[in-house]
């Protein structure tokens, strides 16, 4: 096809007048424009959005340091900030250093992911309840996880399997609601029934193996920062940062795939495309999320519905939900740390708790935009 | 009112042109020139394949045989962005997010024009305020779309596409859940868009407002076509008999010129 030549003076009247007018930014933006080889650059910044990220990442790292801070040993808050850089007494340094940051990490890193992983099938399926969690990707990477724990003769290790089971699970997911893509509920309903299938497999696994190691398997069950497979936080860390660049180089289309496929196409997002590459960055978060924590899976419910609430309608809050799914996330292993100390809750077992009746709640309200 | 000359606008044609839906083949073999500049109307009867023929116009669907060409080049082999900035496509029942603004709707039109590092140019501005009050929308412009009347929202999304800056619109009956004042708002938006210089292809249910509004026919049954041209000579009673089966007598519009159907029964006795 041959080049396009420029039509707009066709088209109307008013762009044969001179462009030389000041630029405005649209009502609730930040415009930071600059001038470069490419020519005149601009990026646009939603005021409410940078007063929301900035609010949500200040009360995560008021919970870090209190979650550094609170435990069997207390350290105050400016011993741990001195902790963190080596200057405070040896005990304080290895109780902050050694043993709680790694664990802060794990907490904000998976927390982080399964919300990351949330927000993006929630806005693919156009529905707040298609998180991973609910339509079996959680629960599919947990038994391939536990299946690797227990020995089934497969030694690949747990991140491995995890992300083959997520990813088994959402082709189940999507071979069984033939057709009608993620749209609709025959897309949450498959997910559920193959979630459900995925725990019955878990708990079968544990059943038939000798009680000390489903003991050790047992964290995986309901989601526990306990027992983290060495190697797979990294990999995690990895794969957040990716996937969140990732996420955010999306983040136009992503606002776009709120309207019908049809307006999507129409305004040049190639939808399919979208959908096949969402899906996967949603599905390997969750996997490698999994492979770290197991199954805990309501903070990808609760971390895009608490960015939401904050945020306008304008576009898909990325960043908010993610902040928010890392602090529900150090929040809830925070308490399950303290709440009945020395007993340790596990983390999937406070989410479920709080997450639940939220979840309850979301279902009896009248209903917004999504569902 | 003095007709831009339409040598630069960008030819939209199908060559045997065969869609299916499933199983299901809607249309075969269809050879069809929208004439540029001018505005189309696809009728006929329910199922007769003409949103499908739409959907293959705006590349919504794959067509299973012949080919749709935009300046004469396959239209699948373009990049959906590139295409975005040739054809606007305003689809049937389109929805709004919750709480989207006007300008706010609007401003979705430049996407194809905008990139990560170029998100709101002057440019951008000049064609958003043009839109708004192209549309006639200037004092609803901070309005929730959810809070307009029928006609005024389907104007905020034709406003968008006006902003789309695209030399093709399509529309799939863009009037089909409007009453009588907010469909000629509508249709009197689209001839506007049409004499300043942009080809108009919408899908219309209702022969007797494309009688009125559309320069050029295409008439549809069983997905083949049936007539096409301009309305004062394809419209005949046997055409809308073949139709829809129904009689009618054409009458003259006075004022237009454009047909008019008056008498309008069926062909057989009802059996009631």
């Amino acid at each position: 096809m041959k080049p396009t030549p420029v039509r707009s003076s066709a088209l109307d009247a008013a762009s044969t007048r001179p462009a030389r007018i000041s630029i405005s930014p649209p009502q609730g933006y930040w415009r930071l424009a600059w001038r470069s080889r490419h020519g005149d650059q601009s990026v646009l910044l939603e005021r409410r959005a940078v007063t929301v990220n900035a609010s949500l990442l200040g009360a995560f790292l008021l919970a870090s340091v209190l979650y550094l801070s609170l435990g069997s040993v207390n350290v105050a808050p400016m011993g741990v900030l001195h902790a963190l850089f080596g200057k405070a007494d040896m005990m304080a340094n290895f109780v902050v250093q050694e043993l709680r940051l790694p664990r802060l990490a794990a907490a904000a890193c998976t927390g982080a992911a399964f919300a990351l992983a949330g927000i993006l099938m929630q806005t693919l399926a156009r529905n707040r309840l298609a998180t991973p969690g609910i339509i079996g990707i959680d629960n599919g990477a947990t038994a391939f996880a536990v299946a690797s724990i227990v020995g089934i003769g497969v030694s690949i290790a747990p991140p491995a399997m995890a992300l083959a089971g997520a990813t088994t699970a959402a082709v189940l997911t999507f071979g069984l609601a033939a057709g009608s893509g993620t749209q609709g509920y025959r897309f949450i309903v498959a997910g559920i029934g193959v979630g459900a299938v995925f725990g019955a497999v878990t708990q079968l696994l544990l059943a038939r193996v000798a009680i000390d190691t489903a003991n050790a398997a047992y964290p995986w069950t309901v989601g526990s920062l306990n027992a983290r497979p060495s190697g797979a936080l990294q990999l995690l860390m990895f794969g957040l940062v990716l996937g969140l660049i990732t996420a955010l180089m999306l983040a136009r289309s992503l606002t776009l795939l709120r309207f019908k496929d049809a307006t999507a196409s129409g305004l040049g997002v190639n939808v399919k495309r979208r959908r096949l590459e969402v899906l996967l960055l949603s599905v390997a978060l969750t996997g490698l999320a999994v492979a770290v924590a197991g199954p805990v899976g309501m903070v990808g419910l609760i971390g895009p519905e608490i960015a939401r609430s904050l945020s306008s309608s304008r576009g898909v809050p990325i960043t908010a939900a993610t902040l928010a799914g890392a602090l529900v996330m150090v929040l809830a292993d925070l308490a399950g740390r303290t709440l009945l100390a020395p007993i340790e809750i596990p983390v999937g077992i406070v989410t479920a708790v709080v997450g639940g009746p939220w979840l309850l709640w979301i279902l009896m309200r009248p209903q917004r935009s999504f569902t | 009112m003095s007709q831009p000359s339409n040598s630069a606008l960008p030819s939209l044609s199908t060559q045997s042109l065969g869609m299916s839906y499933g199983a299901r083949q809607v249309i075969n073999g269809l050879d069809i020139a929208l004439p540029s500049g001018k505005v189309t109307a696809i009728v006929g009867p329910n199922g007769c394949g003409k949103s499908t023929l739409l959907a293959g116009l705006a590349r919504l669907h794959k067509p299973d045989s012949g080919l749709v060409l935009l300046d004469g080049g396959d239209i699948q082999r373009l990049p959906t962005r590139q295409l975005a900035t040739q054809l606007a496509l305003l689809p049937q029942e389109a929805v709004a997010p919750e709480g989207l603004t006007v300008t706010e709707l609007i401003r979705f039109g430049r996407q194809p024009h905008q990139g990560w590092l170029r998100q709101w140019s002057a440019e951008d501005q000049r064609v958003v305020q043009h839109a708004l009050a192209a549309a006639g929308l200037e004092p609803l412009a901070d309005r929730p779309i959810d809070a307009l009347s029928g006609g005024q929202r389907q104007r905020a999304w034709i406003a968008m596409t006006i902003a789309q800056q695209t030399p093709l619109l399509l529309l799939d009956e863009p009037t089909s859940a409007l009453d009588l004042g907010h469909q000629i708002e509508v249709f009197e938006l689209v001839k506007h868009l049409a004499h300043h210089g942009r080809t108009v292809v919408m899908v219309l249910h209702d022969l007797a407002s494309a009688c009125r509004y559309a320069d050029h026919l295409i008439a549809m049954r069983e997905g083949q076509i049936v007539a096409q041209g301009p309305p004062a000579q394809v419209v005949t009673p046997d055409l809308v008999r073949t139709l829809y089966q129904v009689e009618c007598t054409l009458l003259i519009d006075p004022d237009t010129g454009s047909p008019l159907l008056a008498n309008v029964r069926r062909c057989s006795e009802p059996a009631y």
